[in-house]
């Protein structure tokens, strides 16, 4: 965790807006968070735009929460604001337009009131279509395993049971599932079905679609931020990111080792 | 032979393309997106498999691995803002067709052989087998998220200013 403060306040201001400005900029860096931006990014764009408003700023980020702090000339008077972290889901969308916000706000010098009804319309902005991303990628995972190797049947095998599998994932989460037990049971789902082409003999790399079938569960961005969260040291955050990625990961290997067990597979 | 070459290069960077693509998707990348992630993970991905041929250099995985994640990591910087959005949108999805994941299937092989194998020289090659490709696979991906992370670190203001 790391504590940052700006200051270019001159005028005095109202404690009320004092508090409405820090509750909007827990809630943004608490929706940034939660779309996976990495703390450096929230650090910056919070504080961007804290400065467009003149106030005293500090933030600190923690795992599951984000701590606003705003005052006007003293920082012992200082507002402080708390928001747990919006699970969301990871979005490089909501990331990118509330990034865009930032500037918006400070290229143009708008107020609290036109920051907060912009940020309300950003809130509301749709994920990618669930078929779409079904599609797309079973697409990539099927390109994954062509990539290890795998031949066109693998391909086949790889994206069938990528379909099946992530098709669980959304059901699951659609039902408000533990996200650990959505991984286990999808890979394990996926890795069921692309067994199918080592059992039956189908193809020349079976091994290949196999190991690949359950690769689109790899928690691949939370690993990523962790390691830019290290390098501007946000350990809390490189710790928690880092942790979270790899039970899930655990969860995925589970599903896969149970699989191959259940199906008898034994080529080692 | 050259012909073959150029074929599989072409067969690499079309396929990291499709990949990233549709890993991106995952992750709700703009559309507006999908093109650039596609053609950087298609050029990060081909600057790998090239270095790692034979026919050129045979450089180890590793670092291939991270000369190819800071081209993408550059590329990301430079076409951010052309799209209006973070350089991570763009290195992110491009990323992800580099992770290692047959080693990590190999790790997770090696863990199964060692508990089913009793016997010390089998134990042995099956714990061999577990380190190397265990310790191949954390390389690859910490190679991977810092030469990509490098020059968001170097060009700080051109990455954060993408999308103003």
């Amino acid at each position: 965790m790391r504590t940052m403060t700006s200051m270019n306040s001159n005028k005095s201001l109202d404690e009320s807006v004092l508090r409405e400005t820090a509750a909007f900029l827990a809630e943004y860096a608490s929706l940034l968070s939660g779309c996976g931006a990495t703390c450096i990014r929230i650090e910056k764009n919070t504080r961007r735009l804290a400065d467009t408003f003149r106030v005293g700023f500090d933030i600190s980020i923690m795992p599951t929460h984000v701590y606003v702090s705003v005052w006007d000339d003293n920082p012992a008077e200082a507002v402080m604001t708390v928001r747990k972290t919006i699970a969301c889901g990871i979005s490089f969308n909501l990331n990118a337009k509330l990034s865009r916000l930032s500037w918006e706000v400070s290229d143009n010098n708008l107020g609290l009131a036109a920051a907060i009804q912009r940020f309300k319309r950003i809130r509301k902005t749709k994920p990618t279509g669930k078929w779409e991303t079904l599609f797309l990628t079973s697409l990539a995972n099927a390109s994954f395993c062509r990539l290890f190797g795998g031949d066109e049947v693998a391909m086949l095998i790889v994206f069938i049971s990528t379909l099946a599998g992530y098709r669980l994932k959304q059901i699951m989460l659609e039902d408000k599932r533990d996200i650990r037990l959505t991984f286990l049971c999808a890979s394990f789902f996926s890795a069921a079905m692309s067994a199918g082409g080592h059992i039956f003999n189908i193809g020349s790399t079976p091994e290949i679609a196999l190991g690949t079938s359950v690769l689109y569960l790899i928690p691949g961005v939370p690993y990523i931020n962790s390691v830019s969260d290290l390098i501007y040291r946000h350990y809390l955050c490189c710790i928690s990111r880092f942790l979270d990625s790899f039970v899930l990961t655990v969860c995925l290997s589970a599903g896969l080792c149970a699989g191959m067990l259940l199906l008898g597979l034994k080529w080692f | 032979m050259w012909n073959d070459i150029l074929i599989n290069i072409l067969e690499d960077g079309l396929f990291a393309a499709i990949a990233a693509i549709g890993f991106s998707s995952i992750s709700n990348t703009p559309r507006r997106a999908y093109l650039t992630c596609g053609l950087i993970a298609a050029a990060g991905h081909t600057i790998r498999y090239v270095l790692t041929t034979p026919a050129f250099g045979i450089m180890h995985i590793i670092p291939a691995s991270t000369l190819a994640s800071f081209a993408i990591g550059v590329l990301a910087v430079l076409f951010a803002a052309r799209i209006k959005c973070p350089a991570e949108v763009c290195f992110f999805p491009a990323l992800l067709p580099m992770i290692p994941g047959m080693y990590a299937y190999r790790t997770i092989e090696a863990l199964l052989s060692c508990l089913y194998h009793t016997q010390e020289d089998a134990f042995e090659y099956y714990f061999y087998l577990l380190a190397y490709n265990g310790l191949t696979c954390s390389f690859i991906i910490l190679s991977l998220v810092v030469g990509a992370t490098v020059p968001v670190f170097l060009f700080k203001k051109l990455s954060f200013t993408a999308t103003r």
